[in-house]
């Protein structure tokens, strides 16, 4: 999902020479949150309340607000939007299409949306982000590794144990799998069921260390559980650019099938 | 007449005239962290009153968050030299919600010998 999706573009502007008395009295009348400090076209600024109560009301709007907030192009997405925000501590930021003002977002609305996206079970995002994430890499041409993650004999699991203890081996598996990520390289979701997709731009000895990790049966309560992986490696598939992310995770879907079918009575 | 019967109202007017001087703010002003005028107007004040004749220094300090000083001061003394002396004694007397205002002029004195022919 991309900024410009869920943008504001309710612009409240104030100049810097008006008084912090007169932009709070105008916050108030307005219902808002912010004033964006605007001097002959150009922001220079944003009016938060915080900035309000931290200053004289006799003060002009230039000594209390805080410095020029962060531009994101109106096509990066709410993760890299967050990602951003977070790493320059700003509560808003303005969103920029082809160097035009078009909007504005708050880092509160962001962690909404975000809560959307997120898998309530494992606290894992949901497949729409591995698949903006994955399509954006395709876009910019950039390859990764894509792998395809599904648990071996699962529904088993459901019938012999309940769904609840189904419940707690996704959990558990997941949190291994989140531990197991560097947030530099790599993206995690869970994708459906018991299947999971990773997409990493970590370099080769890291994503076979990964599958082994994956694949090597793990103790689980009084359970070994393991997983099938499809490994689709993106910097040696010279077609890998002609593929949609749809038809990637198709094969990379497949090609875990067959691991699970070669492995298949191994493991429980 | 019955006094009760009059009423009056009067108004009594007192002028002081006296010469505007500009600018206003002498040769340096020090604005307190929560005073009533920010440096950012302060610095406009200045430079719409005296164009070109003071700069703004911004201070990491408790209570003072910037000095305005006539430019002519910078010329004559260095500025980190100037702006010891100023926080040393400032500081003694200023609080985070006042601005202070003080002349300060600077005297060279010279004395020089010189080999007679």
């Amino acid at each position: 999902m991309k900024v410009s999706d869920m943008m504001l573009t309710m612009l409240h502007t104030i100049t810097s020479d008006k008084s912090v008395a007169h932009a709070s009295e105008r916050m108030s009348e307005q219902r808002v949150s912010s004033l964006l400090v605007m001097d002959h076209g150009e922001v220079i600024g944003m009016l938060t309340p915080r900035d309000i109560f931290a200053s004289h009301p006799n003060r002009i709007v230039a000594d209390a607000m805080s410095p020029g907030p962060i531009c994101i192009s109106s096509d990066q997405t709410v993760w890299d939007a967050g990602r951003l925000m977070e790493e320059h501590g700003v509560e808003q930021a303005l969103i920029m299409a082809e160097d035009e003002l078009a909007g504005w977002i708050t880092r509160e609305n962001i962690m909404i949306k975000l809560a959307e996206f997120r898998d309530p079970l494992t606290g894992l995002f949901r497949a729409p982000y591995i698949q903006t994430i994955g399509e954006r890499l395709l876009y910019e041409k950039k390859p990764f590794h894509l792998l395809f993650i599904d648990l071996n004999n699962f529904g088993q699991i459901n019938k012999l144990y309940g769904h609840p203890f189904g419940d707690d081996v996704i959990r558990e598996y997941s949190s291994l799998l989140a531990t197991m990520m560097d947030e530099r390289y790599d993206h995690v979701s869970r994708y459906a069921g018991d299947e999971f997709v990773v997409i990493s731009t970590a370099d080769d000895d890291r994503i076979l260390s990964y599958i082994d990790q994956m694949e090597t049966p793990i103790g689980i309560r009084h359970m070994q559980v393991s997983a099938a992986v499809g490994h689709v490696n993106g910097y040696l598939d010279p077609n890998f650019f002609t593929y949609s992310f749809r038809e990637l995770i198709e094969k990379a879907s497949l090609l875990s099938t067959s691991t699970k079918q070669r492995i298949a009575g191994t493991v429980l | 007449m019955n006094d009760k019967n009059v009423y009056s109202r009067k108004a009594t007017l007192s002028l002081k005239i006296s010469e505007f001087e500009v600018p206003p703010m002498q040769d340096l002003l020090i604005v307190g962290k929560k005073a009533p005028i920010g440096p950012e107007a302060v610095r406009r004040m200045a430079e719409a009153l005296s164009p070109e004749q003071f700069t703004l220094i911004r201070i990491d300090h408790p209570k003072i968050e910037a000095v305005l000083l006539r430019n002519s001061l910078l010329q004559m003394l260095d500025e980190k030299l100037l702006m010891g002396i100023i926080m040393e004694e400032a500081e003694r007397m200023i609080s985070d919600s006042m601005v202070l205002r003080s002349e300060l002029k600077i005297a060279v004195t010279v004395q020089r010998e010189v080999e007679l022919s």
